[in-house]
């Protein structure tokens, strides 16, 4: 059987009724919620012939070098070899950075992947596309983001959104072109939420979630009311098209008063010793967030660690002097450390309550860092060579996919290109690559990604 | 979207003999934690506090000695020209112990 898509979604076009509800429901209920609510009505999916998995993705913008962490050459030249020693793990034979001991403990639960590769531009956005859309950039034929493709093959479970970008989406990398972070052709109804709020502070709120000033939650349920009354009169002459858009408007409401759905996004539920396990910073306290949605419904979850690699300690070691100069003193003493915690925190937390069979988590980011350090100490762009892992779901752990050569310059063996990551997480989340197709650019079916699964992350 | 790191870290020390043990990191920022030790009130070392509770210095110079741990304070992203940190820094998360050599 071919699917296309979970189920074809009417968008509404025109209509008396529609433009009241447009202009007059939002001003109503003082909604500011994102399109996304306004047209995604999907049906849910019948999880009893598929096993549908989840999946959180932790986007390490900026990108580590990959000699600086998991796939370490003690033996190369100290210029090229870096400042760092590597560890044992818990799988012979297999080392990483110091820098990550908790990780190292954990080792037989992921799978890393050393020999990602690709020779388009050495930008971040296009680094952004390729992992998170599985493309090449393509001005006239943008790409939806993996979230965005979920949300459409899988739709809605619950009242929470298919696919959420925490804290924030990715802002200035350093053009001005997609990050991949978009839903392209597949419209503003799979476009990810995006919390846009940072779940560390401690006066952290949902901004969409919240009634705006001066509107009690009772107000807002007494426009909900008189938007029932009006529905009430309208129906007997509408069609199926507005129930459609009924159940977003629904959905915005109950993101708005159901208790439930706020408690989603309330860190304040979890122990202290808990949040104290992801690092209480803004890429632990996301990390937890990621876990709270999987586990009431959200099917896609991507962490971004930043939204920019400029003027903030990130990945992003070019050590410049200026607004780029991220150093091994950002890896030794934050980096590093964060990831550490806040990866491992997640993986045993999934584990723990029982979810990690059924969330795949993906670490990625946009390229390697040049072998030899230049000049100034640090690592530039280089998608020749990198290093991304899996974890969870089906994923075989402790094991590494394909090498680099002794510099780490090139793989040596079993090259790997982000669409097979791609297609290898659609894979893991239960996706039958060769039936399944997407409503593409003028409603033509197309495959959602043209690469094979890596098979042995599942052998 | 910087890194925003909320509240204060702290943890306690136990001292037995040389041997300093410390508890969780309570409010932990996630960033790096050493050991600073000082004999006679000066800096003679930092180590890494890896995921082992415990440490022992190993330095048996007559003096008296006195181990805190710390954590990496990130504030922004100042540097110097050699990439040191200009304002963030290591603050300490504990109250010192100390025992004489």
């Amino acid at each position: 059987m071919l699917h296309i898509g979970n189920q074809y979604l009417p968008l509404c076009s025109g209509g008396n009724r529609r433009s009241f509800l447009q202009i007059g429901a939002a001003a109503m209920a003082g909604l500011t919620l994102p399109n996304w609510l306004k047209l995604q009505a999907a049906g849910a999916v019948d999880e009893s012939k598929a096993k549908i998995r989840n999946c959180i993705t932790l986007f390490l913008v900026g990108s580590p070098g990959h000699l600086d962490t998991w796939d370490m050459k003690p033996d190369a030249p100290e210029d090229i070899r870096g400042k760092f020693k590597p560890i044992s793990t818990s799988v012979p034979g297999v080392q990483i950075c110091e820098h990550f001991p908790r990780m190292a403990r954990i080792m037989d639960r992921v799978a890393l992947i050393r020999s990602l590769h690709y020779s388009t531009g050495a930008s971040h956005e296009n680094g952004q596309r390729w992992m998170m859309t599985g493309h090449d950039f393509d001005a006239a034929n943008k790409q939806p983001h993996m979230g965005s493709v979920i949300s459409r093959v899988y739709g809605s479970r619950g009242d929470l959104p298919a696919s959420i970008l925490l804290p924030t989406g990715i802002g200035n990398t350093g053009t001005t072109t997609p990050h991949g972070q978009e839903s392209a052709y597949l419209g503003s109804a799979h476009q990810p939420f995006i919390l846009g709020s940072d779940p560390a502070r401690s006066d952290f709120k949902v901004a969409d979630l919240e009634s705006p000033s001066g509107q009690s939650e009772l107000r807002v349920e007494a426009r909900r009311k008189l938007l029932h009354e009006v529905d009430d009169l309208q129906r007997v002459v509408e069609t199926n098209s507005t129930l459609e858009r009924d159940t977003a408007y629904a959905r915005a409401f109950n993101l708005l008063t159901r208790p439930e759905t706020k408690k989603a996004f309330d860190l304040t539920e979890e122990s202290p010793k808990l949040r104290d396990r992801y690092g209480r910073n803004t890429f632990g306290q996301s990390c937890l967030m990621a876990r709270r949605l999987i586990e009431r419904g959200t099917r896609f979850v991507t962490v971004n660690q930043f939204d920019t690699v400029f003027g903030i300690s990130c990945w992003d070691m070019h050590s410049d002097g200026s607004s780029l100069n991220n150093t091994y003193a950002d890896y030794e003493h934050i980096l590093c450390p964060q990831f550490d915690l806040a990866f491992t925190a997640l993986l045993e937390d999934l584990q723990q309550r029982g979810l990690l069979e059924e969330t795949v988590i993906a670490v990625i980011s946009e390229f390697g860092r040049t072998p030899k350090l230049n000049a100034r100490g640090g690592r530039d762009h280089y998608p020749s060579a990198f290093t991304n892992f899996l974890a969870g779901g089906p994923i075989r752990g402790g094991r590494v996919i394909g090498s680099t050569d002794k510099i780490g310059a090139a793989p040596h063996d079993r090259p790997v290109e982000p669409p097979q990551v791609v297609a290898s997480i659609y894979q893991a989340m239960g996706i039958d690559l060769e039936t399944t197709m997407l409503p593409g650019p003028g409603g033509r079916p197309v495959r959602l990604i043209d690469a094979e699964p890596i098979r042995e992350l599942f052998s | 979207m910087d890194q925003k790191l909320e509240g204060t870290p702290k943890a306690t020390l136990q001292l037995t003999g040389r041997s300093v043990t410390r508890s969780e990191v309570s409010n932990d920022w996630g960033t790096r934690l050493q050991w600073q030790i000082k004999r006679d009130g000066k800096e003679v070392a930092t180590t890494v506090a890896g995921l082992d509770l415990t440490y022992e210095h190993p330095d048996t110079a007559p003096g008296k000695y006195e181990v805190v741990l710390q954590q990496f304070h990130y504030l922004n992203y100042k540097k110097d020209k050699d990439g040191k940190f200009i304002e963030s820094k290591y603050v300490n998360i504990s109250e010192p112990v100390s025992y004489t050599i």
